[in-house]
């Protein structure tokens, strides 16, 4: 297994509370498979990346518990020089937003030519050309002259490539994309996911993809992972959850999704609010919102069953829900 | 940008004049220029029209400004009433201020920003609170205090420095005066550093480097200090014009005879011509420090295109 992430928590001591942003969170990446995980804002998906990833704030944020195994190594407990090292070479991340990302007052040369500078001790010339050639991997027209300008001068789709191209400059062997096409405009995300796809088909990459597109998520992702209140509610291969979810809130999650043959109805929407995560609701988490919940839900945490071959619910009446659709 | 610099120097020309004008108009409101030349006693009639048709303060105003603004730009600033050619008296003073200055910067830099970066990597710590509530106290404290209590304790209880600096003042003596002159300017800079250094430290480009592997001294140095320095370097250097002028208390204490203290005996001495020189040049030092910053910024920051 590529990586594990075993029961990990994690949380945030702010001025409000202790907010749990992530509470006993597992799953796993085998090499060359693709994750995605889906959730409303504020479930988790990017706190349990930033740990994978080791660029959680601390403080505010603390782990307080789990493992994270990456190549059956336990990344909480290795030298910090050790899991630098890792970073950038053995897994990188890709950020939503590439404007912000990337660093405003150096030249995406610089910028891509220093994974080579640091991670393999190349000259600056050396590193600028493999720079340059990777500007031409993602298809960055003029990349010879190009390597020079700053981020600002390059426009949203092509920023994010260039995102991409830092993050697979090492070749690593995990990716972990945070939402790396929704700051982009409309026509250029289906560019910009093909062209990650493609890649990560090619490298035979790990891929952690977070989203909240469903609509790319059948065409690139093998397993799903759905998140809520910083816990993982299901967990599939991605063609049974469209088949029929075997959680309320997978079905809501995708019932929200414009379809084609659906036109002109009024779309669903998960009624009421994420819960506040420094007072996490007892039971089933979901309870206050969930069109299925009863009594039991209230008192009773459900663990996260068993709900066929690969595939986990954490919801008390997941049979119901599986075939109710 | 070649552009850019000739209409700046352009847009510097009413705000030259308005600034000399408003100098010029001030000083001979100021009281009689003539009164303080016959020593204690008041001068006579005949010996007042003489010197007043001497120095041509027999004409209007506006033809006074007009005449002294036109030999300024032949390099004319005029004679003191000692007799002395300004000009002389500023190749004599500013060579001493701007050695000051320097001085002063060096503080800034050196002192300034090396405490911004550690208290705005360590925001929160006992080191920080104790930086900053430093800082609080030089800045309310007024200069001379904090200058006559150095000087005090340093030049007369220690005996560690000389408490008046010699005529020639070498580097060595303008330590300290550099110190207590820099010394608001410094704590801003520390303040500045700091908060710069703790909002580039969050920010989303910083997180990016430390995901990319980076040694976090790398990351420190090439990311996140390049980029919070730059509001630094743009206040130092407007600072400098500011130090200049702002050197007349640090050069009073210390009997230090740079551009304050020529500054301060024209004023006393209702000394028209040198009170009028030394501030134009001190406005055309900071207009054109001002330019210099606002260009360095184009260079620092690649975003910013003047055109
Ligand atoms: N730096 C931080 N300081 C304090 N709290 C934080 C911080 N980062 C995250 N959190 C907390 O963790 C929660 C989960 O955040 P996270 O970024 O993982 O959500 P997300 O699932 O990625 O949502 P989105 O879809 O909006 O990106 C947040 O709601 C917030 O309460
Ligand atoms: S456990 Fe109960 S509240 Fe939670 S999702 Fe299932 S039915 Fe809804
Ligand atoms: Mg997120």
């Amino acid at each position: 297994m590529l990586l594990e992430v075993r029961d990990l928590h994690v949380e945030f001591r702010t001025r409000d509370g202790v907010a749990h942003a992530v509470n006993g969170v597992s799953y796993e990446v085998d090499a060359g498979q693709t994750l995605a995980v889906l959730g409303e804002s504020g479930s988790g998906k990017s706190v349990t990346a930033q740990a994978v990833m080791g660029i959680l704030d601390t403080p505010p944020g603390r782990i307080t518990g789990g493992r994270i195994l990456f190549q059956g190594q336990d990344l909480l407990t290795i030298r910090e020089e050790e899991r630098r090292r890792i970073r950038g070479a053995g897994m990188a991340m890709i950020f939503q937003d590439a404007l912000s990302a990337l660093n405003p007052v150096l030249s995406v040369g610089d910028q891509l030519g220093e994974m080579f500078v640091v991670h393999r001790g190349m000259s600056k010339r050396d590193a600028r050309a493999r720079a340059v050639e990777l500007m031409d991997r993602v298809r960055i027209p003029a990349a010879a002259q190009r390597v020079r300008d700053y981020p600002h001068q390059f426009s949203g789709g092509m920023r994010q490539r260039i995102m991409i191209a830092m993050a697979l400059a090492l070749e690593p062997a995990l990716v972990i994309a945070d939402e790396p096409t929704t700051a982009l405009d409309v026509t250029v995300q289906a560019q910009v996911m093909d062209l990650l796809a493609e890649l990560r088909r090619e490298y035979r990459m790990g891929l952690i993809l977070i989203t909240h597109d469903l609509g790319v998520v059948a065409d690139v992702a093998d397993r799903i992972a759905v998140m809520y209140a910083g816990k993982i509610v299901e967990s599939a291969p991605v063609h049974d959850i469209y088949k029929a979810p075997a959680h309320p809130y997978t079905r809501g999650l995708l019932d929200s999704i414009p379809r084609l043959d659906q036109k002109g109805r009024e779309l669903y929407a998960i009624k009421g609010l994420p819960p506040n995560l420094t007072h996490i609701p007892p039971g089933c988490s979901f309870h206050p919102r969930c069109p299925m919940a009863r009594d039991v839900c209230r008192t009773d945490v459900p663990p996260l069953y068993e709900a066929g071959e690969a595939r986990g619910s954490a919801c008390h009446f997941w049979r119901e829900c599986l075939h109710d659709h | 940008m070649g552009r850019y610099v000739v209409r700046r120097l352009l847009q510097m020309i009413p705000v030259f004049i308005g600034a000399t004008l408003l100098i010029f108009l001030m000083v001979n409101v100021m009281g009689d220029p003539i009164a303080g030349l016959c020593g204690e006693r008041a001068c006579d009639p005949a010996t007042t029209a003489q010197l007043e048709k001497e120095f041509g303060l027999d004409k209007p105003l506006w033809q006074q400004y007009l005449t002294y603004m036109g030999n300024v730009f032949t390099g004319d600033f005029g004679t003191a009433f000692n007799g002395q050619q300004v000009t002389e008296l500023m190749a004599t003073a500013f060579p001493v201020t701007i050695r000051l200055t320097i001085v002063a910067v060096l503080f800034e830099i050196v002192i300034g920003v090396t405490l911004g970066v550690v208290t705005g990597m360590r925001r929160g710590r006992p080191v920080d609170t104790s930086v900053l509530l430093a800082t609080l106290v030089v800045i309310s404290v007024p200069t001379f205090v904090t200058g006559l209590l150095l000087q005090l304790l340093l030049g007369v209880q220690w005996k560690w420095i000389k408490p008046s600096v010699s005529p020639d003042a070498a580097l060595g003596e303008l330590i300290v005066p550099g110190l207590v002159l820099a010394s608001v300017s410094l704590a801003y800079v520390t303040r500045l550093t700091r908060t710069s250094i703790a909002e580039n430290k969050r920010s989303d480009y910083v997180r990016t480097a430390v995901a990319k592997g980076l040694p976090r001294h790398r990351v420190v140095t090439r990311h996140l200090l390049r980029n919070s320095l730059i509001p630094v370097i743009t206040f130092i250097g407007t600072d400098i014009g500011a130090l200049m002028g702002g050197a007349i208390v640090t050069e009073r204490i210390f009997n230090i005879h740079g551009v304050g203290y020529q500054l301060y005996q024209g004023i006393l001495r209702h000394n028209t011509q040198t009170v009028v020189g030394f501030v134009t040049v001190l406005v055309l030092v900071f207009l054109v420090a001002n330019l210099l910053v606002d260009l360095l910024y184009a260079v620092l920051d690649p975003r910013i295109r003047y055109a």
